[in-house]
């Protein structure tokens, strides 16, 4: 590759101060660095360093989430023969997904790199590897059918108003690509909500996710009912490995799983925050199916088990991708526990009393997002009462 | 006994490390003081260039306190004093010529016992040894007017190819327990000793501590002793610096000794070496062989400087680094699995999962960013202190929050290794100094 690094090497005095295209360091920078490792050394403090840097936490991240595209390429190309009533080998689903979540990507990326590499521009910050995971993460939240032009409007609405109004990735409130979703199912609905949109196929194709089901039907339990539905299966076990009706990449479970544990293990993501989610859903639906009960409520919802709300949605990608994001969350370890817990406990919440809204996670989340600063506030403060304590002695 | 038990922490497995045994003494013709290394510290010249001096006598004293004077660590000849901007004294070298010490009253060990604090502290004054003494917060030259809380000696280094304080005390443990002695009566506290292995001492109470580093820093040792609370003092001495202390009281005269560790990935022959307060590097340095581009630490590879050849050992100081300066580019060097050999970390991002020691260079291994607190700095700092909010609270220069958050216990070299840990790349240890100069200033 030395012939690349010569390159390189050659063309940087143009982008350097005083050089022609010195307006557009940034890409030079962040091109050279991003095929070269930097050669920066350290000046102050520590003359020695870690070898991890951002640039590797991000693209892991992007790692942990080729999994989910896979199978995401697969099962959109599965549901598509499944409607068509083909049959058709993994090759030819994974194929037919492919072509049809490959523009959706190529467009995500187009527009988030367009801003993201602007705003340093003009800016004059370096551009940050944060929107690769950024723009990972939005096709996999969006439903296959979603019109190019709006994941383009959405992935802008994500990374300007998301992120970099803040100024930039490690100063943001909210969850780029969780901004990029919500502005999406508050300004076309029709487009990533209902039922017409979660299968590719023919226009008009109809297939509800699990979720929306035992939303709208009332008095029944909830179990029997997703049993009983005949178009798709929504057996616990198969909704688990992902091959239902849903968003690009969330549908598996078992997928995410694999994702999160390889972000926990690699130090990344926090175990606090998954922990504490899992939890939290499972107490908040024991408490609905409970009261549901007890108060004899029509809402089928509320029969909901605990270990359904774990494999159906979007909540297993949330908590595995969104919600560990280490920025957005909780910043202690105790208010790490405190925010998953939320999290899990609000996707109920939301999921069952509100079946306008059958999905939950990305509303938790994204209002967790607005109470972690509280959350470590709490925990903070504790920790200073402790201190002030012990200088009263 | 207490028994400290640090969790939090990482001992850097850098390749390098020093041989236990004390080597060969090393003579430097040339020896300096530099008194810009001295915090807050504003000197005043009694020698001008030409004048012969002696080991122990005045080079300059504090201006903020007269009484704090700097021995001259040679016999010699005043060689040079350099200045700097706006007069600032940079560097007091000394030609070295001869061993004559200034030699004052000695003590044996029961009239040391019956001495009183007064006495004492003129002893160390008279000598111009004061300096050696340090006070917490702030970690810099005590003030010989106040009286502290507690002393803190740490026997452990804990930094990485640091001298082996136990083989340097057992060596000279007559003097340290002399040195401990005469340290106990400017307290009306106690003096703590930290140790790895715990030895007999009178006069301290010596407690052990176990776990990685920054078990050996005092800082830590203090956290978890009594913790330092606001407008609370305390004083605290290098355990090399208790020895030269106990040595001025047992022959009457400065011994200008310090055990220094030679080590680092760039050194040839890792070694410990006797050798000279205000020694020039190279002559401490002469085993090693260079043909490679390194960089020269003096200090420990955390919190040390950058030091040239014919640049001189910092007064507390007693390590030198070598690391190598040359800092390969790989190709998609983001997406490379890692191996122990090219890849060093704390998270386990890359596949290098060993106990291997690692070649570390100068390398920043990646560039300066925004916060995305995955924990590393919390991981490395065994204190009870939020590091992440502190920063903040530094940057926002909130004194308030900055107290609630406990900067009073805080010092730069306790964050060394969040600085070395972050995948920023934010040096932490130059924010938290940042903060303390900013509450010394307001305080």
């Amino acid at each position: 590759m030395q012939w690349l690094r010569n390159i390189l090497d050659k063309i940087e005095p143009a982008f350097k101060e005083g050089g022609k295209l010195e307006k557009l360091y940034p890409i030079y920078e962040a091109t050279d660095t991003i095929l070269f490792s930097t050669d920066v050394r350290t000046h102050s403090g520590p003359h020695i360093r870690d070898s991890v840097d951002i640039k590797r936490v991000m693209i892991l991240v992007v790692v942990a989430l080729i999994p989910c595209y896979i199978f995401g390429a697969m099962n959109v190309g599965y549901q598509m023969a499944l409607v068509l009533g083909q049959s058709s080998t993994w090759q030819e689903n994974l194929m037919m997904g492919a072509l049809k979540i490959l523009p959706i990507i190529a467009i995500t990326f187009a527009s988030g790199a367009f801003w993201e590499v602007l705003f340093s521009l003009v800016r004059k910050h370096p551009i940050s590897e944060g929107f690769l995971v950024t723009c990972a993460l939005i096709p996999l939240v969006m439903p296959p059918t979603i019109p190019l032009w709006q994941v383009s409007v959405a992935t802008t609405f994500g990374i300007v108003i998301g992120k970099e109004i803040f100024g930039g990735v490690g100063m943001n409130i909210f969850n780029p690509a969780l901004v990029a979703r919500a502005f999406l199912f508050f300004t076309y609905p029709g487009r990533i909500s209902g039922d017409k949109v979660w299968v590719a196929g023919p226009d008009g194709t109809s297939g509800a996710t699990a979720l929306a089901i035992p939303a709208v039907v009332k008095s029944q339990d909830a179990v029997k009912l997703l049993e009983s539905v005949t178009q798709f299966d929504y057996s616990w076990m198969n909704m688990f490995m992902g091959w239902v009706p849903g968003s690009i990449g969330e549908t598996s479970t078992l997928w995410c799983t694999v994702g999160a544990l390889f972000l926990v293990v690699t130090g990344i993501a926090s175990w606090r925050v998954i922990a504490g989610a899992v939890l939290g859903l499972a107490g908040m639906a024991t408490i609905t199916n409970f009261m549901g009960e007890m108060a004899g409520s029509t809402n089928t919802m509320l029969t909901l088990p605990a270990h359904y709300h774990l494999v159906m949605g979007g909540f297993a990608f949330g908590i595995a991708f969104m919600a560990t994001e280490p920025v957005t969350g909780a910043h202690t370890n105790k208010g790490r526990w405190v925010y998953g817990i939320f999290i899990g406990a609000l996707t109920v919440i939301v999921r069952s009393i509100n079946p306008a809204y059958p999905e939950g996670t990305m509303l938790a989340i994204l209002l967790m997002n607005a109470f972690a600063p509280l959350i470590d506030y709490f925990v903070i403060k504790g920790n200073v009462k402790r201190r002030m304590a012990r200088y009263a002695k | 006994m207490k028994h400290i038990t640090i969790k939090r922490g990482h001992d850097i497995r850098i390749s390098g490390i020093p041989s236990r045994e004390i080597g060969a003494t090393k003579q430097s013709e040339h020896v300096a003081i530099i008194p810009i290394e001295f915090r807050g510290v504003k000197p005043k010249l009694m020698v001008k260039e030409g004048d012969s001096v002696q080991i122990g006598s005045p080079l300059f004293f504090d201006k903020t306190k007269p009484d704090v004077k700097w021995a001259s660590p040679a016999n010699g000849i005043i060689k040079t004093i350099q200045f700097g901007a706006r007069r600032v004294i940079e560097k007091i070298e000394i030609k070295v010529e001869g061993t004559d010490a200034i030699s004052g009253q000695s003590f044996s060990s029961e009239q040391l016992a019956a001495a009183d604090r007064l006495t004492i502290l003129k002893r160390i004054l008279d000598a111009n040894l004061f300096p050696l003494i340090r006070q917490r917060p702030f970690n810099k030259v005590a003030n010989p007017k106040d009286t502290p809380r507690d002393i803190f000696i740490s026997a452990v280094n804990t930094a990485p190819l640091s001298v082996d304080l136990g083989t340097v005390i057992e060596s000279e443990k007559d003097a340290f327990q002399l040195g401990i002695t005469a340290l106990s009566k400017l307290t009306d506290g106690r003096v703590f000793v930290t140790m790895r292995n715990a030895i007999e001492l009178k006069d301290a109470e010596v407690q052990t501590v176990s776990g990685p580093h920054p078990a050996g820093n005092v800082g830590i040792q203090i956290h978890y002793t009594k913790h330092l609370k606001p407008h609370d003092l305390i004083w605290t001495v290098d355990a090399q610096h208790v020895i030269t202390l106990g040595e001025l009281f047992l022959t009457g005269s400065y011994q200008p000794n310090v055990i220094v560790s030679v080590g680092g990935p760039g050194a040839t022959k890792p070694q410990t070496v006797s050798s000279k307060v205000g020694a020039m590097i190279k002559t401490i340095i002469t085993d090693q062989d260079f043909s490679k581009d390194v960089r020269l630490i003096s200090g420990d590879v955390l919190t040390g400087k950058t030091i040239e050849n014919d640049q001189f050992l910092g007064f507390y100081d007693s390590s030198i680094a070598i690391i190598s300066n040359t800092v390969k580019r790989p190709f998609m060097g983001m997406l490379a699995l890692g191996s122990n050999e090219s890849k060093y970390s704390l998270t386990n991002t890359f596949m290098s999962f060993g106990e291997t020691i690692f070649d570390f260079n100068t390398a920043q291994n990646g560039e300066e960013r925004a916060i995305v607190p995955i924990g590393a700095w919390e991981k490395v700092l065994p204190m009870d202190i939020y590091p992440n909010e502190l920063y903040r609270a530094i940057l926002a220069k909130d004194i308030e929050e900055m107290e609630q958050l406990g900067i009073w216990e805080c010092d730069d070299e306790d964050f060394a290794l969040c600085s070395f840990a972050c995948p920023s790349k934010i040096d932490v240890g130059t924010v938290i100094r940042d903060g303390l100069n900013l509450m010394e200033l307001e305080g």
